[in-house]
């Protein structure tokens, strides 16, 4: 009978099935399904998944070891993406790894389907998290604080952490990923960390700073004057600047 | 006078004037250059460039663009600042710029400054402000993002390179591409006197480069390259004229870019052409933009692409197409031997997809399906390659039938009319279906 395991979306969710999928079902068909998103099929076995981050970190150093350290970016980027089946996709590109005489070559292997699934998957990923590298916008709260909002469709906050630690140490900044409810926090001088299950204390974070209004009026001014109108595009902009962004982007707000 | 205004002016106003006066400024590129924080200071800068919106028109707004004064002792004609106009002038003060600058940056608007200016009472004085701004911003503010500043034709050399060590980038606009269209509307400045700078920033970084050589930690001269810009249409020159200068400054002056910019008329004057109903030439920047590609990327050379009898691009078809058209004799191309460079030549084949070619067939012989799926534009290079001897259909190679389908087959424009996009080099712009030769960034 097919296994099926069950885990949270998170890495150390899917981490922790992948691990014990390939523990006990490495050479069968197993399934990975996401909590709260499972679909009962019949003739299925469903087991619970026991998370931790033991397992977690034992399945990355396999991965790391064993399909190179680009086939482990893949598959992180992969699984942080909304798309249910990723899990699934994850495991049989491992089972594929196993086929080929070189192993470190999978992606490579795009003839496969669960393989050009999970590099499609991680390609649209790491295109999201770059996507907001460039549209994040800061608020600057009382005392000081950068705060930001952004409702992306993969769990992107991990892949833009290093970037904004390595532009801003000196700042402490926070970006709220409002679809799945993750905290990235910044503290000054120290390394960014996730946090989950907190409220978002709406009022806090609409209490800006002094100068924040004029920074802001002063940027959306500096935006309009810098358009050719001569050469105005609007489909141009929607290409590179898509819509579902502009709602979190102060230049877009009124 | 003078004094009276600036003070009563709002930081609002002044950035207002003072972008509005930089718009026409395409180089808003945040690219070239990577370095990471050093954890003391704010910023850092990646290699292939962040744009961080995009205006109106569509272009990306990667830097704060601005002029630091708008104020100008030259009178060049196609310039909405020249000294003749009636318009209102003001200035930044080193501070303001920086605290705009770092305020800007902590909330992600922006990926650096772009730092220009008109000329102030002398160039030498408006180097040395442009100094002082930067000197700042390094080394009170601490801001470790990127800096594009303009050198100023004119100004000491001293000042010119003690600027260049706190910049990414470095750009002395040519303004015109001839000399001639230099004195008809720019009577203040001259060929030689733009060159000059060009040449001494060219000089620093090659010495530069030695230095680091010798010790890691010498300081960067420019590290991003200089740039430089064309205002095209508003002189009588030909796009083949053009070009030639282009490849000139790539071969003979190490720039990293050379940029185009449609003449967007501003000034009423009886020199400058009359574009009344007509718009901007962007069809023709996008041309240029083309073949500007196919010089730095393509190994092509201005003289193939363009010669004094055919002096301008044709409209319908891109560079590429053109050559190859004009070149049946070398086509067609066998997929499977042919060399990475003459690949390149194939209308349909870009960088990517030649190489991805050459990795392809060392494990087996490729057939037109493979091509298909490495990001090779199979409509356009079709009349052009055979995979192990045979063309995909039955075509003649005859230059009438190939650009009777070529011309069937819709050129992917970039969105709109017939605007360009302006969209920086990134890491993660989709490989497939590129078009050779037809993506302008």
């Amino acid at each position: 009978m097919k296994q099926i395991y069950i885990c949270s979306d998170t890495i150390t969710g899917i981490y922790s099935a992948l691990y014990d999928a390939w523990k006990e079902n490495r050479d069968k068909e197993a399934g990975i399904e996401l909590r709260g998103k499972t679909q009962q099929q019949l003739f299925c076995e469903y087991t619970v998944v026991e998370e931790n981050g033991e397992k977690a970190f034992q399945l990355e150093r396999m991965v790391k070891r064993y399909l190179g350290y680009n086939a482990y970016w893949d598959i992180y980027h992969a699984l942080l993406s909304d798309d249910e089946q990723k899990g699934e996709a994850v495991f049989r590109t491992m089972q594929e790894a196993r086929k080929i005489q070189d192993s470190r070559r999978i992606m490579d292997h795009l003839g496969n389907p669960d393989v050009a699934k999970v590099f499609q998957l991680s390609r649209s990923v790491s295109n999201e998290a770059h996507l907001y590298q460039e549209f994040i916008r800061f608020r600057e709260l009382e005392g000081g604080l950068l705060f930001s909002e952004i409702s992306p469709k993969a769990q992107v906050l991990t892949c833009i952490a290093e970037h904004f630690a390595d532009r801003f140490p000196l700042e402490n900044w926070m970006i709220y990923d409002k679809t799945h409810q993750v905290f990235l926090v910044h503290r000054e001088r120290e390394k960014w960390r996730l946090v989950w299950g907190q409220e978002l204390d709406k009022q806090a974070a609409a209490r800006i700073s002094k100068e924040e209004k004029e920074y802001e009026t002063l940027w959306k001014g500096f935006f309009d004057s810098i358009a050719i109108q001569e050469r105005k595009n609007d489909r141009l902009q929607k290409t590179h600047l898509p819509l579902r962004y502009r709602a979190e982007m102060t230049e877009f707000s009124d | 006078m003078k004094d009276r205004i600036q003070t009563e002016m709002t930081l609002y106003e002044k950035l207002e004037i003072l972008s509005d006066a930089a718009k026409y400024d395409v180089a808003c590129t945040s690219s070239g250059v990577d370095r990471k924080g050093d954890g003391t200071g704010m910023g850092n800068c990646s290699r292939a460039g962040i744009c961080h919106s995009f205006s109106a028109d569509g272009r990306c707004i990667s830097l704060l663009k601005i002029l630091f004064t708008n104020e100008c002792i030259y009178d060049c004609r196609y310039c909405v600042n020249r000294s003749s106009n009636d318009v209102v002038r003001t200035s930044f003060t080193p501070d303001e710029v920086c605290t705009l600058t770092m305020e800007f940056y902590r909330r992600n608007y922006i990926e650096g400054l772009f730092l220009s200016s008109g000329v102030l009472k002398s160039p030498d004085y408006t180097m040395e402000l442009l100094y002082a701004t930067l000197y700042r911003l390094r080394h009170v503010c601490n801001f470790q993002g990127y800096i594009h500043v303009k050198a100023i034709p004119g100004a000491d050399q001293r000042l010119i390179q003690m600027t260049g060590y706190l910049a990414d980038r470095m750009s002395v606009n040519m303004e015109l591409p001839t000399a001639e269209g230099l004195r008809l509307l720019a009577p203040h400045k001259s060929r030689e006197n733009i060159l000059a700078p060009m040449r001494f920033v060219q000089e620093k970084s090659r010495e530069n480069r030695q230095e680091i050589a010798l010790y890691r930690s010498a300081p960067r001269f420019v590290p991003a390259g200089q740039s430089t810009q064309m205002i095209i249409g508003a002189t009588p020159e030909t796009d083949y004229q053009i070009l030639n200068v282009a490849e000139a400054l790539y071969k003979k002056f190490d720039l990293k870019r050379v940029f185009y910019s449609a003449f967007v008329p501003v000034n009423r004057d009886l020199a400058l052409p009359d574009l009344t109903g007509k718009g901007p030439p962007l069809l023709r920047e996008h041309r240029l933009y083309q073949a500007d590609w196919l010089l730095r990327f393509y190994h092509f050379e201005a003289a193939e692409l363009l010669d004094e009898k055919n002096p301008n691009f044709n409209v319908l078809l891109d560079p590429k197409c053109c050559w190859a058209l004009n070149h049946l004799e070398v086509f067609p191309v066998e997929i499977n031997r042919a060399d990475y460079r003459l690949l390149l030549r194939v209308p349909g084949i870009g960088c990517k997809s030649a190489s991805r070619i050459v990795k392809a067939r060392r494990m087996g012989s490729l057939g037109f399906e493979d091509l298909k799926k490495m990001g090779v534009v199979l409509k356009r290079a079709l009349y052009f390659i055979t995979c192990s001897g045979r063309m995909m259909y039955r075509t003649k190679l005859e230059q009438d039938y190939i650009t009777r389908n070529l011309l069937n087959t819709k050129e992917r424009l970039p969105e709109g009319a017939d605007g360009m996009t302006y969209r920086q080099l990134s890491l993660f712009d989709d490989a497939g279906g590129i078009p050779a030769g037809g993506d302008v960034k």
